[in-house]
Protein backbone atom coordinates (compact mmCIF):
# COMPACT_ATOMS: atom_id res chain seq x y z
CA UNK A 1 0.00 0.00 0.00
CA UNK A 2 2.78 2.40 1.01
CA UNK A 3 4.71 1.44 -2.12
CA UNK A 4 1.79 2.39 -4.35
CA UNK A 5 1.57 5.78 -2.65
CA UNK A 6 5.36 6.21 -2.94
CA UNK A 7 5.25 5.25 -6.59
CA UNK A 8 2.61 7.87 -7.43
CA UNK A 9 3.75 10.68 -5.20
CA UNK A 10 7.45 10.34 -5.95
CA UNK A 11 6.51 12.33 -9.01
CA UNK A 12 6.30 15.96 -7.87
CA UNK A 13 3.60 16.66 -10.45
CA UNK A 14 1.17 14.34 -8.58
CA UNK A 15 2.30 15.67 -5.23
CA UNK A 16 1.52 19.20 -6.37
CA UNK A 17 -1.83 18.10 -7.78
CA UNK A 18 -2.65 16.45 -4.45
CA UNK A 19 -1.76 19.59 -2.52
CA UNK A 20 -3.90 21.73 -4.82
CA UNK A 21 -6.89 19.36 -4.51
CA UNK A 22 -6.59 19.16 -0.72
CA UNK A 23 -6.20 22.87 -0.10
CA UNK A 24 -8.89 23.98 -2.56
CA UNK A 25 -11.42 21.41 -1.33
CA UNK A 26 -10.68 22.08 2.32
CA UNK A 27 -10.86 25.87 2.06
CA UNK A 28 -13.90 25.75 -0.25
CA UNK A 29 -15.88 23.37 1.93
CA UNK A 30 -14.94 25.13 5.17
CA UNK A 31 -16.17 28.43 3.70
CA UNK A 32 -19.38 26.87 2.34
CA UNK A 33 -20.09 25.16 5.64
CA UNK A 34 -19.31 28.38 7.54
CA UNK A 35 -16.35 27.14 9.52
CA UNK A 36 -14.23 29.85 7.91
CA UNK A 37 -15.29 33.38 6.99
CA UNK A 38 -13.33 35.70 4.77
CA UNK A 39 -15.50 38.80 4.88
CA UNK A 40 -15.24 41.30 6.60
CA UNK A 41 -12.36 39.53 8.41
CA UNK A 42 -10.67 36.19 7.95
CA UNK A 43 -11.83 34.17 10.93
CA UNK A 44 -12.37 30.49 11.72
CA UNK A 45 -15.09 29.26 14.00
CA UNK A 46 -16.12 25.73 15.01
CA UNK A 47 -19.30 26.00 17.10
CA UNK A 48 -19.83 23.26 19.64
CA UNK A 49 -21.82 20.35 18.23
CA UNK A 50 -20.42 20.80 14.73
CA UNK A 51 -17.01 19.19 15.30
CA UNK A 52 -17.92 15.93 13.54
CA UNK A 53 -18.97 17.83 10.40
CA UNK A 54 -15.58 19.57 10.46
CA UNK A 55 -13.73 16.23 10.76
CA UNK A 56 -15.71 14.80 7.82
CA UNK A 57 -14.76 17.77 5.63
CA UNK A 58 -11.07 17.24 6.45
CA UNK A 59 -11.44 13.49 5.72
CA UNK A 60 -13.15 14.08 2.35
CA UNK A 61 -10.52 16.63 1.33
CA UNK A 62 -7.66 14.33 2.37
CA UNK A 63 -9.10 11.24 0.68
CA UNK A 64 -9.90 13.18 -2.51
CA UNK A 65 -6.35 14.52 -2.54
CA UNK A 66 -5.07 10.96 -2.23
CA UNK A 67 -7.39 9.12 -4.59
CA UNK A 68 -7.79 11.56 -7.49
CA UNK A 69 -4.03 11.89 -8.28
CA UNK A 70 -3.61 8.12 -7.98
CA UNK A 71 -6.35 7.55 -10.53
CA UNK A 72 -4.92 10.19 -12.85
CA UNK A 73 -1.56 8.40 -12.50
CA UNK A 74 -3.22 5.13 -13.53
CA UNK A 75 -4.76 6.74 -16.58
CA UNK A 76 -1.65 8.67 -17.64
CA UNK A 77 1.10 6.21 -16.84
CA UNK A 78 -0.59 2.89 -17.27
CA UNK A 79 -2.95 4.07 -20.03
CA UNK A 80 -5.82 2.34 -18.28
CA UNK A 81 -9.49 3.08 -18.71
CA UNK A 82 -11.13 5.96 -16.90
CA UNK A 83 -13.72 3.66 -15.38
CA UNK A 84 -12.24 3.60 -11.88
CA UNK A 85 -11.83 7.35 -11.89
CA UNK A 86 -15.63 7.56 -11.56
CA UNK A 87 -15.69 6.40 -7.93
CA UNK A 88 -13.25 9.01 -6.74
CA UNK A 89 -14.88 11.85 -8.67
CA UNK A 90 -18.35 10.73 -7.53
CA UNK A 91 -17.24 10.47 -3.89
CA UNK A 92 -15.63 13.91 -3.99
CA UNK A 93 -18.61 15.57 -5.66
CA UNK A 94 -21.17 13.95 -3.34
CA UNK A 95 -19.10 14.89 -0.30
CA UNK A 96 -18.74 18.44 -1.52
CA UNK A 97 -22.42 18.86 -2.44
CA UNK A 98 -23.76 17.72 0.95
CA UNK A 99 -24.55 20.73 3.04
CA UNK A 100 -23.04 23.09 0.50
CA UNK A 101 -26.50 24.30 -0.49
CA UNK A 102 -28.06 24.83 2.94
CA UNK A 103 -29.01 28.46 3.56
CA UNK A 104 -26.01 29.90 1.76
CA UNK A 105 -25.86 31.66 -1.60
CA UNK A 106 -25.74 28.36 -3.54
CA UNK A 107 -28.94 27.13 -1.91
CA UNK A 108 -30.58 30.49 -2.51
CA UNK A 109 -29.58 30.41 -6.19
CA UNK A 110 -30.74 26.80 -6.62
CA UNK A 111 -34.13 27.50 -5.00
CA UNK A 112 -34.59 30.78 -6.88
CA UNK A 113 -33.83 29.06 -10.19
CA UNK A 114 -35.53 25.69 -9.79
CA UNK A 115 -38.36 26.56 -7.40
CA UNK A 116 -39.92 23.72 -5.42
CA UNK A 117 -37.74 21.06 -7.09
CA UNK A 118 -34.64 23.01 -6.07
CA UNK A 119 -36.05 23.47 -2.57
CA UNK A 120 -36.64 19.71 -2.23
CA UNK A 121 -33.12 18.89 -3.43
CA UNK A 122 -31.59 21.52 -1.16
CA UNK A 123 -33.63 20.30 1.81
CA UNK A 124 -32.43 16.73 1.19
CA UNK A 125 -28.77 17.74 0.94
CA UNK A 126 -29.10 19.89 4.07
CA UNK A 127 -31.06 17.43 6.20
CA UNK A 128 -28.78 14.49 5.41
CA UNK A 129 -25.49 16.39 5.28
CA UNK A 130 -23.66 14.21 7.80
CA UNK A 131 -24.84 10.79 6.48
CA UNK A 132 -24.11 11.88 2.89
CA UNK A 133 -20.61 12.99 3.85
CA UNK A 134 -20.07 9.67 5.66
CA UNK A 135 -21.14 7.80 2.52
CA UNK A 136 -18.75 9.98 0.47
CA UNK A 137 -15.90 9.07 2.85
CA UNK A 138 -16.86 5.40 2.42
CA UNK A 139 -16.88 5.66 -1.38
CA UNK A 140 -13.49 7.39 -1.38
CA UNK A 141 -12.02 4.83 1.04
CA UNK A 142 -13.22 1.91 -1.11
CA UNK A 143 -11.92 3.66 -4.23
CA UNK A 144 -8.58 4.18 -2.51
CA UNK A 145 -8.13 0.50 -1.71
CA UNK A 146 -9.23 -0.67 -5.16
CA UNK A 147 -6.90 1.87 -6.77
CA UNK A 148 -3.93 0.75 -4.69
CA UNK A 149 -4.71 -2.87 -5.55
CA UNK A 150 -5.04 -1.98 -9.19
CA UNK A 151 -1.73 -0.09 -9.28
CA UNK A 152 0.02 -2.99 -7.55
CA UNK A 153 -1.38 -5.50 -10.03
CA UNK A 154 -0.91 -3.39 -13.13
CA UNK A 155 2.60 -2.31 -12.19
CA UNK A 156 3.36 -5.87 -10.99
CA UNK A 157 5.89 -4.70 -8.45
CA UNK A 158 6.85 -6.66 -5.36
CA UNK A 159 5.77 -4.60 -2.36
CA UNK A 160 8.43 -6.28 -0.18
CA UNK A 161 11.29 -5.02 -2.29
CA UNK B 1 -59.80 63.52 58.17
CA UNK B 2 -62.48 65.03 56.01
CA UNK B 3 -63.81 63.64 52.73
CA UNK B 4 -61.53 65.83 50.63
CA UNK B 5 -58.50 64.60 52.51
CA UNK B 6 -59.44 60.95 52.00
CA UNK B 7 -60.01 61.56 48.29
CA UNK B 8 -56.62 63.26 47.96
CA UNK B 9 -54.88 60.38 49.75
CA UNK B 10 -56.61 57.85 47.46
CA UNK B 11 -55.59 59.83 44.38
CA UNK B 12 -51.97 60.08 45.55
CA UNK B 13 -51.87 56.34 46.35
CA UNK B 14 -53.29 55.48 42.91
CA UNK B 15 -50.76 57.73 41.16
CA UNK B 16 -47.82 56.34 43.17
CA UNK B 17 -49.01 52.76 42.51
CA UNK B 18 -49.37 53.52 38.80
CA UNK B 19 -45.87 55.00 38.57
CA UNK B 20 -44.42 52.08 40.54
CA UNK B 21 -46.18 49.55 38.30
CA UNK B 22 -44.96 51.22 35.13
CA UNK B 23 -41.40 51.25 36.49
CA UNK B 24 -41.31 47.66 37.66
CA UNK B 25 -43.43 45.82 35.10
CA UNK B 26 -41.48 44.18 32.26
CA UNK B 27 -41.30 46.29 29.08
CA UNK B 28 -44.25 45.41 26.91
CA UNK B 29 -43.79 44.51 23.26
CA UNK B 30 -45.50 46.95 21.00
CA UNK B 31 -46.23 46.21 17.38
CA UNK B 32 -44.55 48.47 14.88
CA UNK B 33 -47.06 51.02 13.66
CA UNK B 34 -44.55 53.12 11.73
CA UNK B 35 -45.13 52.12 8.12
CA UNK B 36 -42.24 54.30 7.06
CA UNK B 37 -39.73 52.74 9.43
CA UNK B 38 -36.30 52.44 7.89
CA UNK B 39 -32.86 51.56 9.17
CA UNK B 40 -30.26 53.00 6.85
CA UNK B 41 -31.48 52.23 3.36
CA UNK B 42 -33.50 49.19 4.49
CA UNK B 43 -37.24 49.42 4.97
CA UNK B 44 -37.94 47.49 8.17
CA UNK B 45 -41.56 48.63 8.38
CA UNK B 46 -42.79 45.06 7.82
CA UNK B 47 -40.10 43.46 9.97
CA UNK B 48 -40.17 42.48 13.62
CA UNK B 49 -40.71 44.81 16.56
CA UNK B 50 -37.42 46.30 17.75
CA UNK B 51 -35.55 44.18 20.29
CA UNK B 52 -33.93 46.54 22.75
CA UNK B 53 -33.93 50.30 23.04
CA UNK B 54 -35.50 51.86 19.91
CA UNK B 55 -33.26 54.89 20.44
CA UNK B 56 -30.02 52.89 20.53
CA UNK B 57 -27.40 54.36 18.17
CA UNK B 58 -26.86 51.10 16.29
CA UNK B 59 -29.37 48.74 14.72
CA UNK B 60 -28.57 45.21 13.65
CA UNK B 61 -30.94 44.12 10.88
CA UNK B 62 -31.00 40.33 10.68
CA UNK B 63 -32.31 38.61 7.56
CA UNK B 64 -33.22 35.07 8.51
CA UNK B 65 -35.28 31.94 7.93
CA UNK B 66 -36.71 29.88 10.79
CA UNK B 67 -35.70 26.65 9.06
CA UNK B 68 -32.12 27.72 8.39
CA UNK B 69 -29.57 25.71 10.35
CA UNK B 70 -27.00 28.52 10.23
CA UNK B 71 -29.55 30.94 11.71
CA UNK B 72 -30.10 28.40 14.49
CA UNK B 73 -26.34 28.23 14.99
CA UNK B 74 -26.06 32.03 15.23
CA UNK B 75 -29.09 32.25 17.52
CA UNK B 76 -27.44 29.88 20.00
CA UNK B 77 -23.82 31.04 19.78
CA UNK B 78 -23.38 34.72 18.90
CA UNK B 79 -26.79 36.23 19.63
CA UNK B 80 -26.80 35.68 23.42
CA UNK B 81 -23.48 37.55 23.69
CA UNK B 82 -24.74 40.38 21.47
CA UNK B 83 -27.92 40.68 23.55
CA UNK B 84 -25.92 40.71 26.78
CA UNK B 85 -23.21 43.14 25.70
CA UNK B 86 -24.94 45.48 23.26
CA UNK B 87 -28.72 45.18 23.36
CA UNK B 88 -29.32 45.02 27.11
CA UNK B 89 -26.81 47.84 27.62
CA UNK B 90 -28.66 50.09 25.16
CA UNK B 91 -25.75 50.31 22.71
CA UNK B 92 -27.64 48.54 19.93
CA UNK B 93 -31.01 47.11 19.01
CA UNK B 94 -32.06 44.36 16.64
CA UNK B 95 -34.73 43.96 13.98
CA UNK B 96 -35.51 40.63 12.29
CA UNK B 97 -36.56 40.69 8.64
CA UNK B 98 -37.76 37.44 7.08
CA UNK B 99 -35.97 35.91 4.14
CA UNK B 100 -38.16 32.82 4.20
CA UNK B 101 -36.94 30.79 1.22
CA UNK B 102 -35.70 27.41 2.38
CA UNK B 103 -38.87 25.31 2.34
CA UNK B 104 -42.64 25.34 2.20
CA UNK B 105 -42.93 25.75 5.99
CA UNK B 106 -40.55 28.72 6.14
CA UNK B 107 -43.16 31.29 5.10
CA UNK B 108 -45.81 29.82 7.40
CA UNK B 109 -43.43 29.97 10.36
CA UNK B 110 -42.62 33.60 9.60
CA UNK B 111 -46.33 34.45 9.29
CA UNK B 112 -46.97 32.79 12.65
CA UNK B 113 -44.50 35.14 14.37
CA UNK B 114 -46.58 38.12 13.24
CA UNK B 115 -49.77 36.42 14.43
CA UNK B 116 -48.02 36.16 17.79
CA UNK B 117 -47.01 39.83 17.50
CA UNK B 118 -50.72 40.68 17.30
CA UNK B 119 -50.86 39.42 20.88
CA UNK B 120 -47.61 41.09 21.97
CA UNK B 121 -45.53 37.89 21.90
CA UNK B 122 -43.40 38.21 18.74
CA UNK B 123 -40.03 37.64 20.38
CA UNK B 124 -41.30 34.83 22.59
CA UNK B 125 -42.58 33.03 19.47
CA UNK B 126 -39.39 33.84 17.54
CA UNK B 127 -37.24 32.36 20.30
CA UNK B 128 -39.47 29.33 20.63
CA UNK B 129 -39.12 28.59 16.91
CA UNK B 130 -35.32 28.77 17.04
CA UNK B 131 -35.30 26.59 20.14
CA UNK B 132 -37.53 24.01 18.43
CA UNK B 133 -35.90 23.86 15.00
CA UNK B 134 -35.56 20.46 13.37
CA UNK B 135 -34.93 19.39 9.76
CA UNK B 136 -36.17 21.46 6.82
CA UNK B 137 -39.82 20.73 6.00
CA UNK B 138 -39.99 17.62 8.19
CA UNK B 139 -43.19 18.91 9.81
CA UNK B 140 -41.74 20.69 12.84
CA UNK B 141 -43.02 24.05 11.50
CA UNK B 142 -46.26 23.01 9.82
CA UNK B 143 -49.53 24.72 10.74
CA UNK B 144 -50.44 22.22 13.45
CA UNK B 145 -47.08 22.54 15.18
CA UNK B 146 -47.15 26.34 14.90
CA UNK B 147 -50.55 26.33 16.58
CA UNK B 148 -49.17 24.03 19.27
CA UNK B 149 -46.33 26.50 19.86
CA UNK B 150 -48.89 29.31 20.17
CA UNK B 151 -50.87 27.22 22.66
CA UNK B 152 -47.74 26.64 24.73
CA UNK B 153 -47.28 30.43 24.93
CA UNK B 154 -50.85 30.85 26.21
CA UNK B 155 -51.91 32.87 23.19
CA UNK B 156 -55.57 33.40 22.36
CA UNK B 157 -55.98 30.39 20.07
CA UNK B 158 -59.07 31.64 18.29
CA UNK B 159 -57.26 34.80 17.23
CA UNK B 160 -54.04 32.98 16.37
CA UNK B 161 -55.71 30.23 14.34
CA UNK B 162 -57.80 32.65 12.30
CA UNK B 163 -54.73 34.82 11.67
CA UNK B 164 -52.56 31.91 10.55
CA UNK B 165 -55.24 30.15 8.48
CA UNK B 166 -56.25 33.34 6.68
CA UNK B 167 -52.71 34.03 5.45
CA UNK B 168 -53.10 37.54 6.84
CA UNK B 169 -49.34 38.19 6.84
CA UNK B 170 -48.36 36.46 3.60
CA UNK B 171 -47.83 39.78 1.81
CA UNK B 172 -45.78 41.05 4.76
CA UNK B 173 -43.38 38.12 4.33
CA UNK B 174 -43.23 38.69 0.57
CA UNK B 175 -42.41 42.35 1.20
CA UNK B 176 -39.58 41.38 3.56
CA UNK B 177 -38.19 38.90 1.02
CA UNK B 178 -38.24 41.66 -1.61
CA UNK B 179 -36.39 43.98 0.78
CA UNK B 180 -33.72 41.32 1.26
CA UNK B 181 -33.32 40.81 -2.49
CA UNK B 182 -33.27 44.55 -3.08
CA UNK B 183 -30.25 44.82 -0.78
CA UNK B 184 -28.41 41.93 -2.40
CA UNK B 185 -28.98 39.53 0.47
CA UNK B 186 -28.73 35.99 -0.90
CA UNK B 187 -28.14 33.85 2.16
CA UNK B 188 -29.31 33.52 5.73
CA UNK B 189 -28.41 34.71 8.19
CA UNK B 190 -27.19 38.02 6.79
CA UNK B 191 -26.81 41.08 8.98
CA UNK B 192 -26.68 44.74 8.13
CA UNK B 193 -25.28 46.80 10.96
CA UNK B 194 -26.58 50.36 10.71
CA UNK B 195 -25.18 53.26 12.71
CA UNK B 196 -23.09 56.40 12.50
CA UNK B 197 -24.25 56.93 8.91
CA UNK B 198 -22.65 53.61 8.00
CA UNK B 199 -24.00 50.25 6.87
CA UNK B 200 -21.86 47.16 7.21
CA UNK B 201 -22.95 43.76 5.97
CA UNK B 202 -22.01 40.50 7.67
CA UNK B 203 -22.94 37.27 5.88
CA UNK B 204 -23.28 33.99 7.69
CA UNK B 205 -23.39 32.75 11.27
CA UNK B 206 -20.22 34.61 12.16
CA UNK B 207 -18.77 34.49 15.69
CA UNK B 208 -19.36 37.19 18.29
CA UNK B 209 -15.80 38.50 17.86
CA UNK B 210 -16.64 39.73 14.34
CA UNK B 211 -19.76 41.57 15.55
CA UNK B 212 -17.82 43.02 18.47
CA UNK B 213 -15.13 44.36 16.18
CA UNK B 214 -17.70 46.06 13.93
CA UNK B 215 -20.02 47.29 16.68
CA UNK B 216 -17.16 48.76 18.74
CA UNK B 217 -16.05 50.88 15.81
CA UNK B 218 -19.59 52.26 15.47
CA UNK B 219 -20.52 52.90 19.12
Amino acid sequence: MTSAINLVFSNSKYLLLSAVIFSSMLVGLLILSEYVFINPYVVSHIPSGTEFGFVLIVAISALSALVLPMNIFRINTLKKSKQKMGGSVFGSVVGAAAGACSCGPIGFAVISTFGSVGATATAFLTNYEIPIRMIAVGILAVTYFTTVKSIKTECAFDPDL
Amino acid sequence: MNKLGVTLVVIVVVIVAGVAFSLYSPPSETANLDMGRTHGTISTAMGSPILGDPLAPITIVEFGDYQCEMCYRWFHTSKPLIVENYIETGKANLVFVDLAFLGRDSSKAAQATYCAEDQGRYWAFHDLLYNSQERVDDGWANSERLKAFAFSLDLDMELFDSCLDSGKYLKRIDYNIQQAKKHGVNSTPTFVVVGNDQEKQISGAQPFSVFKQILDTMV
